[in-house]
């Protein structure tokens, strides 16, 4: 890459200046904002000025009151990552190698449910997932049903308004942002190695074990990450298709902060949320570099 | 995975993937034509074509969507704009400070919306902004910003810069240079990332939320809201046609990029 | 604190200069729904509470014919807490809201007039306020009647739907503990609403009970809810869950199932046998309406007892007018038949079982707030 230097050495700094102040005033700034939010108290529920003091004790509060929401989340928001991989990985796989020149087209289709409203398409669920529906249905005549019961995972005989339908709803609704990553890490790999492998090793499983699994690991975790973030915070899919004890802490932040208007609260359960998530993206990037989270 | 087994496994699961990434917009479709029994269009009466016939018959949905249109036509063109000098700047120039906006603009995108949301509300509450259309755009284009930033840095890496160098060393003018060589060279990735950005807008929920006032909702908030009472099939509708209109918009702008491609100089 | 707030005032007022300098003009005239010239009334209340048929002769229709003034009715208000966060950054800076009357619950009514949110009524303006019944005359949240006229009133009592509930019929909100009905309940939202059925049900009476009977009631909540006896929690959407037979029995208010059994014959609504809740929605003006007058023909308005029948045959609950009875008998029809109603006008034993929620303390009402909403919310 050729980079001019001399009398432009502003330049760069005027082109990435308006950009950075922007997200300075209404990201970063808000951010400290809702730091300082959450070190303060309000005298009582009808005082809307929360005064900053130091204090510390909200966090201890809100964990204490919510922990089993925000363990949830991070649990519910886990397994959907598990299964958008499992369900988004072949579909990567499938369209890399058989794809052919449809392949563009193919992840265009991934796409496609961006363009209907993600709360129509999560309201969609509460007709599919309806407890006399046609997959319930099905899955009440074949036992699946029972199976989940047996497991714990939900109490009744229906599966709206259980935590399998907030997950399942969770699934669904990121699984373009782990399908996208994935295949952008699996199409840069040379297909032509699985014919080298296919020559060398008896088994199809070991050549994908030993040489595309690995390449394709960025993938696996950009859109891990990806999923797995925007899944902790949702309160979208809890309130739809999530009963009386499926609530995540997102719905929690929603409930504090615009019904409660206790805004120490949110704050604290927010930047709790965000705490945890930074650690972990922090670490992740350290392994992959900020590139491949978004490549 | 070669093996013709394996082969089958992964087709039938990659199949069951895209059933499943269809399957709500297939109900959204259909129940366009639903003639809903009561208030909620969620359960199959019997066709009809009556919803289509008066698309814009709730008055408050057709104002939602079309605040909703404004909202993201505006967000994506500020972060448009400010996401692609954003890109430029790190993809043409060596300057300190670069890596941190690179991080910069990666944090948006691992922060989870309830935060930002909550903390924008909070902004303005302390600033006594009135939230409103205004609030909604600025935190709209705010996380637009990175992706529009990170979609174009990521397309601008594939282009051919000498071009710009010959340009200059011929003696064009910067801004010449620019016009005739630079921003055609970078607009089909600008407009794809800006496509991104307007259904982002159209679709966020979350934020939109926390940053705006009573009385004004977007689609997202308005459908929401209006679910305490109705699930009116005109939902269904407007969804659909703008599920169609993107499909149509999409398509063009494919053939257009396409052609441009075959005239492009960069693409001898 | 005052560094902060300085700092982030010059950042954010900057930006905000900023972007409003370049998109606010035609974004803000091109949304904002304030009208462009002439009067206009606001009303910011529930949904679906009044007539909207037929076209060109409803309440509103015949009121902007009598007046001149058209009505914006938005349907703003879907659960009372919510609705008081949204307007309180506004009220709390001074500012006036969208809105020159609005319909918040009656306990909410002295918060608002407390927190200097209301303006009083130009009652001289409205000669029909004689109308309203002498049971809701300085009523105990409004002891003067100086911030409010009733919109509406109600009960609230349980629905059930025949079908999901295999044919059994409902007394009593033990038998929403039944297990029969396991992960079939609905419970509401609104505090005063659930917890008032539940203190009943342990024998409490809602207007004396102490916190630790309401806390009693939560605690119940709060096994049936870690039970699975409770499907969901839920504001006005419980109409859905219902009718769809997700719930077979749920905390419901009288006028919902009245208008939703026309349709549907196997919802039923029922006071229980140990007492059932009443409640009003009150109009009130919030501070800084300018137009006083305008809002003083609309409440005079419907408050006479023909236009306040007409209302009451579209949303089925009870009104707070005197003469709503004679006007639906006059009117024949439909609403003749309405006029023999016992759930429009209870009879005086079934008025006997019905009870008003007290008035909390801002303590009681933090305490119980907190410990109800961490069970519904979360």
């Amino acid at each position: 890459m050729s980079t001019r230097v001399g009398g432009r050495r502003l330049t760069p700094y005027l082109l990435v200046g308006p950009g950075v102040a922007w997200l300075g005033v209404f990201f970063l700034v808000p951010l400290w904002n809702l730091f300082v939010m959450s070190l303060s108290t309000k005298r009582s529920r009808y005082d809307f000025d929360p005064a900053f003091r130091w204090d510390w004790s909200n966090y201890g509060d809100v964990f204490g009151a919510y922990g089993t929401q925000l363990g949830r989340s991070f649990l519910f928001a886990g397994v959907a990552t598990l299964a958008c991989l499992v369900i988004g990985y072949p579909m990567a796989y499938w369209v890399v190698v058989h794809g052919g020149r449809f392949r563009a087209a193919l992840v265009g289709l991934v796409i496609v449910p961006f363009f209907t409203s993600f709360l129509l398409r999560t309201i969609s669920w509460t007709v599919l997932l309806a407890d006399e529906s046609v997959i319930v249905r099905a899955l009440r005549a074949t036992g699946v049903l029972a199976v989940l019961r047996t497991v714990g995972w939900i109490d009744g005989d229906r599966l709206l308004d259980t935590p399998v339908a907030v997950v399942g709803g969770l699934t669904y609704n990121f699984l373009p942002f782990m399908v996208l990553p994935l295949y952008v890490s699996l199409e840069r790999i040379d297909l032509r190695l699985l014919d080298a492998c296919g020559d060398l090793y008896a088994s199809g499983w070991s050549a994908f074990r030993r040489v595309v699994l690995p390449l394709s690991l960025p993938g696996v975790f950009a859109g891990s990450l990806l999923t797995f973030i925007p899944a902790t915070g949702d309160f979208v899919n809890a309130y739809f298709l999530g009963g009386t004890s499926s609530r995540m802490i997102g719905n929690v932040v929603q409930d504090r902060f615009l019904v409660q208007l206790d805004q120490p609260g949110a704050a604290a359960i927010s930047f709790l949320l965000m705490a945890v998530i930074t650690v972990a993206v922090l670490v992740y990037a350290r392994v992959l570099g900020t590139e491949e989270l978004t490549s | 995975m070669t093996g013709s087994w394996g082969r089958r496994i992964v087709g039938l699961a990659a199949l069951g993937g895209f059933v499943l990434l269809f399957a709500p917009i297939v109900v959204i479709v259909a129940f366009s034509f639903n003639e809903p029994a009561g208030r909620y269009n969620l359960v199959w009466q019997r066709f009809t074509m009556e919803n289509w016939l008066h698309p814009f018959e709730r008055e408050e949905l057709t104002a939602a969507v079309l605040f909703s249109l404004r909202i993201a036509g505006a967000a994506s063109l500020v972060a448009g704009v400010l996401g692609t000098l954003v890109a430029l700047a790190l993809v043409r120039h060596r300057f300190r400070g670069g890596a941190l906006v690179d991080l910069l603009l990666v944090l948006p995108l691992t922060t989870p919306e309830i935060v930002m949301g909550s903390s924008l509300a909070l902004l303005f509450l302390d600033l006594g902004v009135d939230r409103g259309p205004l609030t909604i755009l600025l935190a709209h284009s705010m996380f637009c910003l990175s992706f529009v930033a990170l979609t174009v840095k990521a397309r601008l890496r594939g282009i051919d810069w000498t071009l710009e160098d010959a340009a200059m060393d011929l003696g064009a003018p910067p801004w010449r240079t620019f016009r005739t060589v630079t921003f055609p060279m970078v607009v089909p990735g600008v407009v794809a990332a800006m496509l991104l950005s307007f259904s982002l807008s159209m679709d966020d929920v979350i934020i939109t939320f926390f940053v705006s006032g009573d009385g004004d909702a977007n689609f997202p908030k308005y459908v929401y809201g209006s679910f305490q009472r109705e699930l009116a099939p005109q939902v269904h509708v407007l969804s659909t046609a703008l599920l169609v209109l993107s499909l149509g918009l999409l398509a063009l702008s494919v053939v257009w990029q396409r052609r441009r491609a075959t005239l492009s100089p960069g693409r001898v | 604190m005052t560094l902060h707030t300085s700092r982030r005032r010059f950042l954010g007022g900057l930006a905000a200069v900023a972007a409003g300098g370049v998109f606010a003009p035609s974004l803000l005239t091109a949304c904002g729904n304030d009208a462009v010239g002439g009067r206009r009334l606001r009303v910011a209340t529930w949904p679906i509470y009044i007539d909207v048929e037929p076209e060109g002769e409803a309440t509103l229709d015949l009121f902007e014919k009598a007046t001149g003034i058209p009505v914006d009715w938005n349907e703003d208000i879907n659960d009372n807490l919510e609705y008081f966060a949204k307007i309180q950054p506004t009220l709390s800076a001074g500012k006036t809201i969208r809105a020159d009357i609005i319909t918040p619950t009656y306990w909410l009514v002295p918060r608002l007039a407390d927190l200097g949110w209301l303006e009083p009524l130009p009652i001289d303006a409205i000669p029909n306020a004689k109308n309203l019944l002498p049971g809701l005359q300085r009523p105990t949240w409004d002891p003067e009647g100086r911030w409010s006229l009733p919109w509406q009133t109600g009960t609230t009592g349980i629905a059930y739907n025949r079908k999901a509930t295999g044919g059994k019929e409902i007394r009593s909100m033990d038998d929403l503990f039944h297990p029969d009905l396991a992960g079939k309940v609905g419970f509401l939202t609104e505090m005063r609403d659930t917890l008032g059925l539940l203190m009943l049900a342990d024998g409490k009476n809602p207007e004396t009970a102490s916190v630790a009977d309401a806390e009693r009631a939560i605690e119940r909540l709060r096994k049936a809810k870690s039970d699975g006896q409770i499907r969901k929690f839920t504001g006005n959407d419980y109409q859905d869950e219902l009718t769809k037979g997700s719930f077979a029995a749920c905390v419901a208010w009288s006028g919902d199932i009245a208008q939703l059994a026309l349709e549907n014959p196997d919802l039923a609504y029922v006071v229980p046998d140990e007492g059932g809740m009443k409640w009003a929605d009150a109009m009130v003006i919030p501070k800084g309406t300018t137009d006083l007058d305008a809002v003083a023909k609309f409440m005079d308005f419907v408050y006479d007892p023909t236009n306040a029948a007409r209302i009451t045959a579209s949303v089925q609950y009870i009104s707070p007018v005197q003469g709503v009875r004679e006007a639906l008998r006059a009117a024949g029809g439909d609403g003749a038949a309405l006029a023999d109603s016992t759930a429009l006008f209870p009879d005086a034993a079934t008025e006997k079982r019905l009870y008003t929620f007290r008035s909390l303390s801002e303590d009681e009402e933090s305490r119980l707030s907190e410990a109800f909403s961490k069970l519904t919310g979360s």
